[in-house]
């Protein structure tokens, strides 16, 4: 693994032209092109805030934020791993002629997305902002923004490790990719995005008076990540669905040492599964 | 230099069609497995400087060889040894992103081969002259002709400064005037201390310029020497 990792870093200015022509095909040159690219969250979040705050009575204020500060994250773990599924497999023409490491399909999937998502935070704030210029008497900014790079390192290391195995399978198994894709669909139900995981303690608390469920929940490391980067993002605020009022729930340091140790342990054998599949790519059948 | 240790190299064929895990569930009973030799201990060595052209029929290993130096394969036996970077040039348009225009292939081609971008970009006036594409380089290289895309490979793999060039019967797609200028690259490449290793079924040019011919037959070398001798014997084998 030191030497694949050594010979990846030989090839790093490769890495960097794909992740630079991914970009720039998304974006197609323009920053219209990067706002293009920024309707599919800002839709979603405008429809849930609606369907939310009318029909299921969530009256939690500034509710749009906190739909946001969750679904970005999920957004980008979703096409992180959908990209990267593909990336060897169209690239196999190439792969067949000349020699790169070719973990470097996947993992320029993964860095230009994450790059994407990145621009998309830095808008987040500006919406925050804005926000902010509207009511001035409550700030959406906290210090624990601080703590913003545990989550993005957690977050990128998981999307890493599951695109790199999952590229790997793809090239062999062309169907894993919609197997995948119905997972990712799942996982978006399971995650605290359109809820809060406040709302998931108070119901582990009314069925069996304890908060295993609550636990059970959160060993999905992508809820935990999304709990984190909404307590990191916006500041706490108690989940009002009426008639009920529950109090904001602090991080949970524990479910995010499970969450990293999961995190860092994917990226290990996503990326050992990767070398030892990678050589047999061009002789699959 | 290149040294090559009884290499031997296995294909294994399915029979089952395309790679899904539809066809590993519908096929797990009736899977067919073909195992393909095509390299039978191959064993080489290869000087640093020295022009060698091999020859032998379809399917002799020959591409397969080219393919294994240029770590497409893993062998699945013997070793490779290479003492150099190599810029290998296998089939035409090979490594080019059709959407991609040429310049932009030039810069995407010259940093796989192992240039920063910045020593790319030095080198980009000269590989565009070289290749007489002025016209067509900002355009995307799914247009090209096969001739052109001969062109632009060629004039990448040779402005790389790698020591060891691989080149698989590309040239015979470019006109007259191109082949002669590629000969003439190729000359200069090898007075330079370059090392070159060509698959070629235009036999006069095999005569012309390698200093040794390696005949290939079922995956082993059947004669290695002089280009002259090896070529007549092959000549009369066929």
């Amino acid at each position: 693994m030191i030497s694949d990792l050594r010979e990846l870093w030989r090839f790093r200015e490769l890495l960097l032209t794909l992740v630079e022509r991914d970009l720039r095909i998304r974006y197609k040159g323009s920053m219209f092109g990067f706002f293009w690219s920024l309707l599919n969250p800002l839709m979603t979040v405008v429809v849930m805030t609606v369907i939310f705050k009318f029909v299921m009575r969530n009256d939690t204020p500034n509710f749009s934020a906190y739909i946001l500060s969750a679904y970005l994250p999920y957004l980008f773990f979703q096409m992180a791993v959908l990209d990267s599924a593909q990336s060897v497999l169209v690239a196999l023409p190439i792969i067949k002629k000349v020699y790169f490491p070719r973990e470097v399909l996947p993992l320029a999937a993964i860095c230009s997305n994450f790059i994407h998502f990145l621009l998309a935070l830095g808008v987040f704030f500006l919406f925050l902002f804005a926000v902010y210029l509207a009511d001035p008497r409550v700030s959406p900014f906290s210090w624990n923004m601080l703590l913003l790079p545990i989550p993005l390192a957690l977050n990128l290391a998981l999307a890493a490790g599951l695109g790199l195995l999952v590229s790997a399978l793809n090239t062999f198994y062309e169907d894993i990719k919609y197997v995948v894709a119905v997972g990712l669909q799942l996982l978006f139900f399971v995650t605290p995005i359109m809820y809060f995981s406040e709302q998931v303690f108070a119901a582990s608390q009314a069925h069996s008076g304890s908060s295993w469920l609550y636990w059970l929940y959160h060993l999905n490391p992508v809820a935990t990540l999304c709990m984190m980067y909404r307590k990191v993002l916006v500041a706490p605020q108690d989940v009002i669905v009426s008639p009920d009022r529950l109090p904001w729930l602090p991080i949970d340091w524990g479910l995010v040492g499970i969450t990293a140790v999961v995190s860092v342990f994917t990226l290990w054998y996503g990326y050992r599964t990767f070398n030892r599949m990678k050589w047999r790519f061009v002789e699959r059948p | 230099m290149i040294e090559i240790r009884d290499l031997h190299k296995e294909f294994r064929l399915s029979h089952s069609g395309a790679a899904s895990m539809k066809t590993a569930l519908l096929w797990w009973r009736r899977r067919s497995i073909e195992h393909l030799k095509v390299l039978n201990g191959v064993t080489l060595t290869i000087p640093a400087g020295q022009c060698v052209a091999l020859v032998g029929r379809n399917g002799a290993g020959k591409s397969t060889l080219l393919s294994i130096l240029s770590r497409i394969y893993k062998p699945t036996s013997g070793t490779v040894e290479v003492q150099g970077r190599i810029a290998p040039l296998l089939e035409l348009g090979a490594g080019f992103h059709p959407d991609l225009t040429g310049l932009e292939n030039i810069e995407f081609n010259g940093v796989i081969l192992g240039l920063t971008r910045a020593e790319v970009r030095e080198r980009i006036q000269e590989i565009v002259a070289f290749s007489e594409l002025e016209h067509h380089i900002d355009s995307p290289v799914r247009t090209y002709s096969s001739g052109m895309q001969a062109r632009l490979g060629f004039a990448i793999a040779t402005h790389v400064d790698a020591e060891i060039l691989i080149v698989d019967e590309v040239l015979a797609v470019g006109d007259f005037a191109f082949e002669q200028k590629c000969y003439a690259r190729i000359e200069e490449f090898r007075r330079g201390g370059g090392t070159i290793l060509f698959v070629s079924h235009q036999l006069d040019s095999v005569a012309k310029i390698a200093d040794r011919c390696v005949w290939l037959q079922n995956g082993q070398i059947a004669m290695d020497g002089d280009p002259a001798e090896v070529i007549s014997a092959y000549h009369s084998s066929a």
